[in-house]
């Protein structure tokens, strides 16, 4: 038995990967994984970085700077397998929600909401009033990049007009409550966790701004990678395997139990239940907001790394001034997702179907072109 | 030197005692700007007012990503941070993470200026981390003790000897079977229960 000690972050989307160590999908692949709850991705990155985490749960975006070595020293990492796609919301406090129905704009619809938030944050600087603050859980993330993209939709520079700050989910309810922050973007189910505190709203859901979008993924360094081949592999069907069960809504009752055990999220499974179902209250007790695609863990091809993902991550991090555009750093971006590795341990595949109108399946504002930003950076 | 003695040592640790430690390590080597960082309300801001040459955080604190935001997003920093140790001195981040400490410093400063800080933290995490395992350890004592005396309690009794009879005997035991004296006493207990 090769045991494996995996890190992973108190998150819905650590679905995939405690359902592997704990139901018996690693077992069947002659591994035992040893689950290490962390409390940061700079912890995930460095424990990964020095061999004391063999693996992780761990931010696509964060894979990808890491590989590069923005922000930080250079760990290469290798992405063979994606462990969920979509997963997240944007919760507003109430007072700014209340405030963007007044505009009078149909607020289910995520553009127009963004509009409406637009309209407050123009009505606030004309009163000369302090700029809004808006929260996501790490800088690489695509929690960051979906708000950003959700502001400039409402005509709001992310960079001037508004603060954007990194608080760790676990606090976010919180900061919200006390006035710290007026907004965040951030995975299930902390969106609704704040909803049932009655401090703020959902807003938008991930997946009605970007309807294939790239989430958590598995990381392990390369030199794991490139020295044993075969555990990886045995690594990777068995998360295939744990996916396929996780997605499968009759056992969804048993993973959110699994789920809210306190070595693992340690929250209710009810509110567990809902996210993994894609129903979520956007206030308490109040109309559900649901979409099919919430929450991605396994359907339609979503585990095997899609290296356009990969290339569309680099793209925000250069769109959000977090690294240059180099075409090197491009390429090695996308070569950091590696679709061999895991065609090789699951087999070949049913092609996945194609996203419009680009591979993150963008559903207003500003498409991506992977070629245009080949040539030119943008 | 002197010069390195004023830089601005930011700590940001959850465990007050572990701090205290290591604020009294490094004012012992001479440093004399160290402060303490309670809390995690407004902990940037408060970082920021303070404008650090060298922040030291324990790895299991959650403000550490709150933290890399500074190596993110410089719009904001007076002078940009960066996390300690570059891409060459892999074994002090090695030896930092392990003891369970990451260490940022400002950008440009040099690496030999920040060195001693580092090692210094280093050696003072691992001092916690000793005493803490030998107050785990005196603990496991005194329950090993415990069994034990238990064990010879139920020999004094059942075979009518006397205390001394009965831990050599329970060290006898030990020896042959090549076990410690406690699993053999656990073993008597247990075996005890199952003829009560």
């Amino acid at each position: 038995m090769k045991r494996l000690s995996m890190g992973f972050i108190p998150l819905t989307d650590a679905a995939v990967l405690i359902a592997a160590a704990e139901r018996g999908f690693a077992m069947a692949e002659g591994i035992e994984i040893e689950l290490h709850k962390e409390v940061s991705w700079a912890n995930i990155r460095d424990k990964v970085n020095v061999g004391l985490l063999d693996g992780a749960h761990m931010l696509g975006p964060l894979a990808i700077a890491s590989s590069l070595g923005l922000g930080h020293v250079r760990v290469p990492l290798v992405v063979p397998f994606a462990l969920n796609l979509n997963g997240s919301a944007i919760t507003l406090a109430k007072d700014i929600y209340a405030a963007m129905g007044e505009t009078g704009a149909d607020l289910s619809s995520a553009p127009a909401a963004a509009q409406a938030l637009g309209q407050v944050v123009a009505a606030r600087r004309a009163r000369g009033e302090d700029p809004l603050t808006f929260a996501a859980v790490y800088s690489f993330s695509t929690h960051n990049y979906l708000i950003r993209h959700f502001l400039k939709a409402g005509g709001i520079d992310p960079d001037r007009d508004v603060r954007l700050v990194v608080i760790p989910p676990p606090f976010m309810a919180e900061s919200l409550r006390n006035g710290l922050i007026h907004g965040f973007s951030v995975g299930s189910p902390w969106n609704s966790v704040a909803v049932d505190a009655d401090v703020g709203r959902i807003a938008a859901l991930g997946a009605e701004i970007f309807g294939w979008v790239p989430e958590k993924v598995l990381g392990v360094h390369a030199r794991f990678a490139n020295a044993e081949p075969e555990v990886l592999h045995r690594l990777v069907r068995a998360l295939h395997a744990a996916a396929a069960w996780c997605e499968d809504p009759a056992n969804h009752a048993d993973l959110a139990r699994l789920l809210s055990e306190p070595r693992h999220l340690s929250l209710p499974a009810d509110v567990l239940r809902r996210t993994l179902d894609g129903r979520l209250n956007t206030a308490p007790g109040g109309a559900l907001r649901a979409h099919p695609d919430y929450l991605v863990l396994h359907r339609d091809g979503a585990n095997r790394p899609d290296p356009e993902h990969a290339l569309w991550m680099y793209h925000q991090i250069v769109a959000a001034h977090q690294g240059e555009w180099a075409p090197d750093a491009a390429r090695e971006a996308i070569s950091v997702y590696r679709p061999d590795i895991f065609d090789a341990a699951v087999g070949a595949t049913p092609p996945a179907p194609a996203h419009s109108p680009d591979c993150v399946a963008t559903q207003f504002g500003p498409v991506f072109d992977p070629a245009r930003f080949m040539e030119t950076g943008e | 030197m002197t010069n390195d003695l004023q830089l601005r040592i930011v700590i940001v640790d959850e465990s007050p005692v572990r701090a205290a430690i290591l604020s009294e390590g490094l004012k012992e080597a001479g440093y004399v700007n160290v402060l303490l960082m309670e809390g995690r309300h407004n902990l940037l801001e408060r970082i920021y007012a303070i404008d650090p040459d060298v922040i030291l955080i324990d790895l299991e604190n959650p403000s550490r990503d709150v933290i890399e935001q500074m190596l993110h997003v410089s719009r904001e920093v007076k002078r940009p941070v960066a996390m300690f140790v570059d891409q060459t001195d892999g074994q002090t981040i090695e030896q930092a993470i392990e003891a369970g400490v990451a260490s940022y410093v400002v950008d440009g400063l040099r690496k030999d200026r920040v060195k001693p800080i580092v090692e210094t933290t280093i050696s003072r995490f691992r001092a916690f981390a000793r005493l803490r395992a030998e107050l785990e350890e005196a603990k496991s004592q005194l329950e090993e003790r415990k069994v034990v005396d238990r064990a010879k309690g139920l020999l004094i009794k059942m075979k009518g000897i006397t205390e001394e009879e009965a831990y050599s005997l329970l060290r006898r035991t030990a020896m042959n079977e090549k076990k410690r004296i406690v699993d053999i006493a656990q073993s008597i207990i247990t075996a005890a229960e199952l003829f009560k």
